[in-house]
């Protein structure tokens, strides 16, 4: 009796301790965002703001958060592969992150075979609107909410209004999206658009030189630019030699990222467009957040990093909602989830499975005394609400 | 008008840094017969070596002179642990050593400098626009034109006038003959390979300003350069200066007038060139 006691004592222990050790294995969360190539800075950016959501939430299920990251190289084949290592061999029950339309669209189309939620927190195109009941967007506005709110900020801004825009694009799927966007929507505004076929550069492009002789040429005032984010700063240097500043004025389809205008300096000064946040914005939440980003990642507190930041938080707190890692029950979780973060409550349609929030239009100019030693500030010109940028549900 | 004149002066500048880094990559493979895939990271450290001065207080001149001894000095490393050991093998190894050299050199780049895009601080009147025939035009572009200039007069007066430079052209040419004179052809490999590097940290330095500084902006540079030295056929230096002219023009003009298909048309000419003079525009290039 007394050996049968001990016995089930020792097996009883056994099972707890395992499930006790079972209930310690972490959520593993798969992050795929570019650490190498023109974006880097963007991509640990979002890293850095994926992992400060994962720092604050701590645990997932009574499981603590385990962040895989990959780098995607920007390019869509290393993305899917990558992705495919984080699921079968890694074991991440989600995907996050994915800087590029092109790779968004590459690992969606992987989704079925990767059976796994993927939420994208930089992804702006338009196509992701209902694509994948297992594809998500939270985080950057997408090309259509942007369009609106440049054509809305445009006609808002008397320096910005009554100029005729020239559209340079970036030759690649979230540029050519975003250019026609742009154009479609300004010309129903009565925007005057230069050349309605935009042009288109490569993404490898360095010497801006004939698009800016190009651009003088055209006798405009105004050039829209959908650039990834670091090339913003560069192009915005080239023109400012030639002194196009002087008489146009530049709106971009995406934010600038704070530390390739701080390189920038002066030359970046007078880029306006719209985009979620800014460390302009002043909310008690907001305040707080830049403030623990600052001091954790001793960085500039940016875009990239807070919509991830955002978008991790929202899919950190569906899986606890759906309860379970089952990927349907996960995007089920996901479907209609909001997240009150630094730039108001950030809804996931249920609809569309895309974002619905809040946003601002910014103009970078010298920045005044700021705890984080900016040079340059996206100061906050006018704010957006949700409704105003669509797209109806 | 004044619009055909800024697109000369753009060509000129563009086809100037190309030429520039071309020429050391056809130098280190002319001479040395060592086809240099890591000559693009060696261009971007001059322009990482340039951006630590001028961000320390260096004058940009300076700087200039200083960048490229330096990446010289990295050349002189490299070539004396890691290329001289591949020398005697076939030119396949040296082409994987260097590639794998190629991604060393960007991870140290990244691991000191991080991966922020860098921008070097001209002084104040290199900032400005000057009127040249009736274009507002950067006043460091055309400073750019004059480095260029200079530098190609500086090679070739060492290629054409010194003993040194008459030296390695004819080790170009029959290195057993050169060999038998009792010339190291230990010294003239090292010298064309720090040669080529400093040429790279000169254009590093001079595209610093001009194109922003990042990590891999070396890796178009590499293959632009290489475009260049197809074009004007491998291992000719008069070629290179050709070549790197017509492709800045070419870009430039498609640029502007056919946007889109710019780079499908510096492309097509390379295949077109390739198929129809495989040696080059001058006829010059070598094969082995």
């Amino acid at each position: 009796m007394k050996r049968w006691l001990v016995a089930m004592l020792a097996l009883s222990l056994i099972l707890v301790g395992s499930g006790a050790w079972a209930a310690q294995d972490p959520i593993k969360i798969g992050v795929l965002v570019p650490l190498s190539g023109i974006v880097a800075q963007g991509g640990v950016e979002m890293r850095d703001g994926i992992d400060m959501a994962a720092k604050e939430k701590k645990t997932i299920l009574g499981r603590p958060i385990e962040l895989l990251v990959e780098d995607t190289q920007i390019k869509p084949d290393v993305a899917v592969s990558k992705a495919e290592k984080l699921v079968f061999k890694d074991g991440a029950i989600a995907l996050i992150g994915v800087f590029s339309s092109g790779v968004g669209l590459a690992l969606a189309k992987n989704i079925d075979r990767l059976g796994v939620p993927f939420l994208t927190t930089h992804v702006m195109t338009t196509e992701f609107y209902g694509l994948h009941k297992w594809v998500f967007r939270c985080g950057q506005l997408a090309n259509d909410q942007t369009a609106i709110g440049n054509v809305n900020g445009i006609l808002a801004t008397p320096t910005l209004k009554d100029r005729t825009y020239y559209v340079l694009v970036h030759d690649y799927a979230w540029g050519h999206d975003a250019g026609a966007r742009f154009i479609a929507l300004a010309k129903k505004s009565n925007i005057k658009i230069y050349n309605d076929s935009f042009d288109k550069a490569p993404t490898s492009t360095t010497d801006w030189s004939s698009y800016i002789s190009k651009i003088k040429a055209a006798g405009v005032d105004g050039i829209y630019i959908a650039f990834i984010t670091n090339v913003i700063p560069v192009f915005a240097k080239q023109a400012f030699d030639f002194g196009l500043q002087k008489t146009m004025k530049i709106v971009s389809a995406a934010a600038p990222g704070p530390v390739e205008l701080e390189a920038g300096g002066e030359a970046c000064y007078g880029i306006f467009g719209a985009s979620d946040w800014s460390w302009d914005v002043n909310s008690p939440t907001s305040d707080a957040w830049e403030k623990k980003y600052f001091e954790t990642y001793k960085t500039i507190p940016s875009d990239a990093a807070v919509h991830s930041y955002v978008g991790a938080m929202n899919l950190f707190n569906a899986i606890d909602k759906a309860g379970s890692t089952d990927p349907d029950k996960i995007a089920q979780a996901l479907r209609g989830i909001s997240f009150d973060g630094p730039y108001g409550t950030v809804r996931i349609s249920a609809k569309d499975n895309c974002a619905r929030n809040d946003a601002v239009l910014t103009e970078t100019m010298a920045a005044s005394s700021n705890p984080y030693g900016a040079k340059v500030v996206m100061k906050v010109l006018r704010t957006f609400k949700a409704d105003e940028l669509g797209p109806p549900e | 008008m004044t619009t055909y004149i800024e697109i000369a002066l753009n060509s000129l500048v563009l086809g100037g840094v190309f030429l520039i880094v071309a020429i050391g990559l056809n130098i280190v493979y002319g001479l040395s017969r060592v086809m240099n895939l890591a000559h693009g990271s060696l261009y971007t450290l001059g322009a990482y070596f340039g951006f630590t001065l001028v961000a320390s207080g260096v004058n940009f001149f300076i700087a200039l002179i200083l960048a490229p001894i330096l990446v010289g000095v990295a050349g002189l490393l490299i070539e004396r642990t890691v290329i001289s050991l591949m020398r005697k093998r076939s030119m396949v190894y040296t082409l994987i050593l260097t590639y794998g050299l190629m991604f060393f050199l960007d991870g140290l780049v990244r691991y000191i400098w991080g991966n922020e895009t860098r921008f070097i601080e001209l002084p104040g009147f290199m900032k400005r626009t000057i009127s040249v025939a009736g274009v507002n035009y950067p006043v460091f572009r055309l400073i750019i034109l004059f480095i260029i200039a200079a530098v190609m007069a500086g090679l070739m007066l060492l290629l054409g006038k010194t003993k040194t430079g008459i030296t390695m052209r004819a080790a170009s040419q029959i290195p057993e003959m050169v060999s038998c004179l009792g010339i190291s052809m230990t010294w003239v490999h090292i010298g064309a390979f720090v040669l080529g590097c400093v040429l790279a940290g000169i254009a590093g330095v001079v595209a610093g300003p001009l194109f922003t500084v990042y990590p891999t902006m070396g890796h178009q540079m590499l293959l632009s350069s290489f475009v260049v030295i197809v074009i004007g056929g491998l291992g000719s230096l008069r070629g290179a200066v050709m070549a790197a002219l017509l492709i800045g023009l070419v870009q430039n003009l498609a640029e502007f007038f056919i946007t889109d298909l710019a780079m499908v048309i510096v492309y097509m000419m390379m295949a077109v060139i390739l198929a129809i003079m495989p040696r080059g525009l001058l006829g010059e290039g070598r094969f082995e």
